[in-house]
């Protein structure tokens, strides 16, 4: 699930504003609507770090994650599949998109995150490196 | 003690939200960690309510859904994630607990007419208006 940035994250991006254009969009349309903050854990463990996400409305094909120069993004669409003649008469939720960006330190191999959607929460694994992995040392007996 | 030593540097995380947000940083930081659970938006159509709620991380049977006359009420626990006693929270924004949402549909609903369906995280809440109320196409004869 987690791919490179570049060109593909971009489109995304372009895509989700599109989406935007639904239920979720502000009714007014007055105001440019912003992207939500998702709520975030974050768990530090033995073995890394364990993120929760919650992402109510994404599925896993709108949802993107990347890694670019140690800064994790986390895009997702919120698609609903409303009836078309859909009129809004209350709205808590004013944007389509969720966004949230965090910076991984060296400590955490980027390259090895395990992504996990389920129920509108992402669980994200990411584990220490290896040379950053809490080792035991033997005493060697003089 | 030894395990204290192996945590992560304070800067493990960092919020980048602040800086790609244009907002002001304090609203920014408000709108992510203040919020409801869970978040509603609801709309009409010409011949239903559609409702839905923003309930990321529960199972469907988790959901305890009743619709008394125009009252709609959702409520549920949401639990906390498995965690090891040694882990170190680093951040915490998502609601666990108990919850309970009511709703006042208009009072031209048909109770009987309802259906719920559990997906990504959201909960769609859909109930039929009464018949006498949905329009109706009139022949004019000539």
């Amino acid at each position: 699930m987690t791919k490179e940035t570049g060109k593909e994250a971009a489109l995304h991006e372009s895509e989700n504003k599109k989406v935007q254009k639904s239920f979720t969009e502000n009714p007014a349309g007055r105001a440019q609507t912003l992207d939500l903050i998702p709520a975030a854990d974050i768990h530090e463990t033995k073995e890394g770090a364990t993120l929760y996400i919650d992402l109510p409305g994404v599925d896993r094909d709108s949802l993107d994650i990347s890694v670019d120069n140690d800064v994790l993004t986390i895009t997702g669409a919120v698609n609903l599949n409303t009836p078309d003649n859909l009129n809004p008469t209350y709205m808590d939720v004013h944007a389509g998109t969720y966004k949230r960006q965090f910076t991984l330190s060296a400590e955490l191999d980027s390259s090895k995150i395990d992504a996990n959607l389920k129920n509108g929460v992402l669980k994200l694994v990411i584990p220490r490196s290896e040379k950053h992995k809490p080792r035991k040392i033997e005493v060697k007996a003089a | 003690m030894i395990s204290n030593m192996l945590r992560f540097s304070p800067s493990f995380f960092e919020g980048l939200d602040e800086m790609f947000n244009p907002e002001f940083p304090a609203l920014a930081a408000a709108r992510s960690r203040i919020r409801a659970y869970p978040q509603v938006n609801m709309g009409v159509t010409d011949k239903s309510v559609e409702i839905y709620l923003f309930a990321p991380g529960m199972e469907a049977d988790e959901l305890d859904v009743t619709l008394e006359k125009n009252l709609l009420s959702v409520s549920g626990e949401r639990k906390a994630d498995e965690q090891d006693d040694e882990d170190a929270i680093n951040r915490r924004e998502r609601f666990v607990g108990k919850f309970k949402r009511s709703i006042a549909l208009p009072e031209d609903v048909d109770p009987e007419k309802t259906e719920a369906l559990y997906r990504n995280g959201v909960l769609h809440i859909s109930v039929s208006k009464k018949e006498e109320v949905q329009p109706r196409q009139i022949k004019v004869s000539v």
